[in-house]
Formats: C-alpha cells, structure tokens, sequence
C-alpha cells in the first residue's frame, strides 16, 4: 500500500467533504432562514388561529403613539390581517410583576374583543406566578372574549379587590400586574381603533 | 468482543434513549441515520483497500462528518421542528459511523448487517411507542400536521417522557426479555452436601 497515495485521497476526501458542506449550505440557506421566521412568528403567534390571517404581520411592526398607560407599557403592535381586512391587533405589552418586568402579547379583534394572551417573558416565583410562562393557560384563557367595557371598571380586577377575575394561586401581585395590563391594552385599543385599525377598513 | 468495544457499542445508547420521546422523534432519527450510514456504507468499500491502516480513521471520520453535516442541513430546511430538537443527535450519528468502522460492523456479511440495523429499528421504534403511549398517552403525535395522533388516554405519566424513565423503561423491557427467554435456565438450589 502507498503511503502518500493513501496521504492523497484522504486529502481529496477532506476538500470534496469541506466543499460538498459549503455548498449544502449555500444552496439551502435562504430556505432553512425562511423555515426559522415561520416557526418564530407561528411561535409567537399561536395564540391566533393558523388560518385567521394571511399576511406576515410580524414582519410589518406599526409605529404606536402615547405608549405609557397608566399600569404598563406597549412596546409593539402588529396587525393581523386577511384579504385585507383587520382580524386582530397585537399588542406587545410590558407590566411590572412581582420578581421583575412581565411581557404579555395581547390580541384583539376588530370589535375591541379580547382573543387571546401569550406571556413572552416572566421571571415570577416558579411554581406560583411562573405558572404565568405555561402555555395553554388555562387562567389567560379566561379572560378572552372581554373588553374595556365589559366586565365594567370595577370588575377589571380580582376576586379579592372586589372584581371579577380568579388568580393564580399564590400569586397576587403577578395576577394584579396581568389584570392591569390587559385592561390598559383594552382601553388602549378602544381609545386609538381608528389608528390602529389603519385604512385597510 | 473485548472491553473497548462494548464501551464503544454503548455509545448507541444515547442515540437510542435520547430521540425517543415520541414515535416522530425516532422516526426522524432512524430515516437520518440510515441515510448517513448508508451513505457511508456505500462510499467506505471502495475508499478501504487504497487506505494505510491509519488513513482510514482519518477517511471514516472525513466521511462522516461530511454526510451528517449535510443531512443535518437538509432536515434543516425540511424537517426544522424535528432538528431544533434532535439536532444534537446529529453528530452521535457520525461518530456511530466511526465506531461501526471499529469494531467490525462492515466486514460482518450483508444479512448480518442487515439484521442487525432491523433489530436496532425495531427496539428503537417499539421503545418510543410505549414511551409515547405511557408519557403522553397518544400515538404518533406530530407526524403529520393538523393530526393530533391517536389519543389513547388524555394525561400520561411525565417520567417515562424524561431520559432516567426511559432508562427504567429499557431495564423493564430487557428484564422481560430476560424472563422470556430463560424462565427454567436458574435450577433450585439445593442443601444437599
């Protein structure tokens, strides 16, 4: 057997292996980078029907104004839409919870109806207010379907503060803070519907 | 089989308990791993008598790395869900083709091979049934979209989804197994002098 004929091929093997990867890659890269966006945004967005929209709506963030509300802040919005028409607004929302800030992505439809809650982020006390991360929530499910108006102001709260809502177990601070935010983002869309709507209606 | 060679065979392990969480799971794993060793199988032959001794490492370990690499690549553009979570496993796979090369896999006859890549599908596809089935409490959740699988129960018990229950589970089966095939194999023991 001959050593460098033996040297030779592996060295053929290591450059057809180095350029058959690098042209694997090359050719299958914007493929694999449009399969991640989608598992992304059908991660985030999972808390709309798959077959409710049909536009990209992370890919087209809308610029927000009077981002402050009186509990929480909106960070983002995005618009959902189907043949042109709204079906939901989502709002990225940041409220401060017991052991740090919480990020609740809030959607409502075009009538000022809650349709679903997703936490993003939470860093609340596992096994109390960390049951806020699961997903499905069966405690975020119950808020859907309500709006600003209804239940009224005093019934935006928990049992406790004379409102509506259950809590999470344990978790006070961690519910009052949801509560709060999701109402603000309520009352926010009532308040800018026109805006945030946009002209497609 | 000396010493070095069962540590190495137990390498197959991690392959095996790591990606059976759900029949999806090890179906993908088994379809990657047959094209890879395959592959490999198909090239190895004709590279191996144009080899010194150590170039052949040196090539197995080149061609591995190479098909895993670019299978991985190609289950990221068409099975991502699947290679964001046995991605991982991907390079176990490659460096199972190196320990096949070592301890004799390839010059085995093709039936054994054969079989032997049969036995090692079956055990893997079997253990992710029930692994499914006792953990989840459904059957080929995820293979298709839009198909929930076949719900057997609604809750299953968390551990056996977890690497340590299906270590429990292997040590169940191959305890079986064991009972299978040798149940009159331990005489009673006797006091007589």
């Amino acid at each position: 057997m001959n050593r460098t004929a033996s040297a030779f091929i592996v060295l053929l093997l290591a450059v057809i292996g180095i350029a058959a990867t690098f042209f694997v890659q090359r050719i299958n890269a914007p493929q694999i980078a449009a399969e991640q966006r989608l598992i992304e945004s059908r991660k985030l967005l999972d808390l709309l029907p798959l077959d409710a929209y049909d536009n990209q709506p992370l890919e087209h963030p809308m610029a927000l104004a009077d981002t402050t509300l009186s509990h929480s802040t909106l960070t983002g919005g995005y618009r959902a839409t189907e043949r042109g028409q709204t079906v939901a607004i989502l709002l990225r929302s940041q409220t401060q919870g017991y052991a740090g800030a919480i990020e609740l992505l809030i959607a409502i439809d075009a009538n000022g109806k809650l349709l679903g809650v997703k936490t993003l982020k939470q860093t609340e006390t596992p096994g109390l207010g960390g049951h806020l991360g699961d997903w499905p929530n069966t405690w975020l499910q119950t808020f859907t379907g309500t709006s600003s108006k209804e239940p009224t102001d005093a019934g935006w709260a928990l049992k406790k503060d004379q409102g509506q809502f259950d809590q999470v177990a344990g978790a006070t601070i961690t519910s009052r803070a949801v509560i709060s935010a999701i109402h603000d983002a309520l009352r926010y869309f009532d308040e800018h519907r026109a805006a945030l709507l946009g002209s497609e209606t | 089989m000396n010493r070095s060679a069962v540590l190495s065979n137990t390498l197959m392990l991690t392959l095996l308990l790591g990606t059976t969480d759900s029949l999806a799971g090890a179906l993908g794993t088994l379809l990657m791993f047959a094209t890879v060793v395959g592959l490999y199988g198909l090239c190895m032959p004709a590279l191996r008598p144009r080899l010194t001794e150590n170039s052949v490492l040196l090539a197995s370990i080149l061609l591995a790395a190479t098909f895993s690499s670019c299978a991985d690549l190609l289950a990221q553009r068409w099975f991502l869900p699947w290679q964001q979570t046995f991605g991982l496993y991907v390079g176990l796979i490659a460096l199972q083709c190196v320990v096949l090369e070592n301890n004799g896999f390839w010059r085995q006859s093709q039936a054994e091979r054969f079989k032997l890549f049969g036995l090692f599908g079956g055990l893997m596809l079997g253990l992710a049934g029930l692994r499914e089935l006792v953990g989840h409490g459904s059957l080929g959740r995820g293979l298709f979209e839009h198909w929930p699988g076949l719900v057997v129960f609604s809750e299953g018990l968390h551990l056996i989804t977890l690497i340590p229950g299906a270590f429990i589970l292997l040590a169940l089966l191959l305890a079986a197994r064991q009972a299978m095939i040798r149940p009159n194999s331990i005489s009673k023991e006797t006091h007589r002098p």
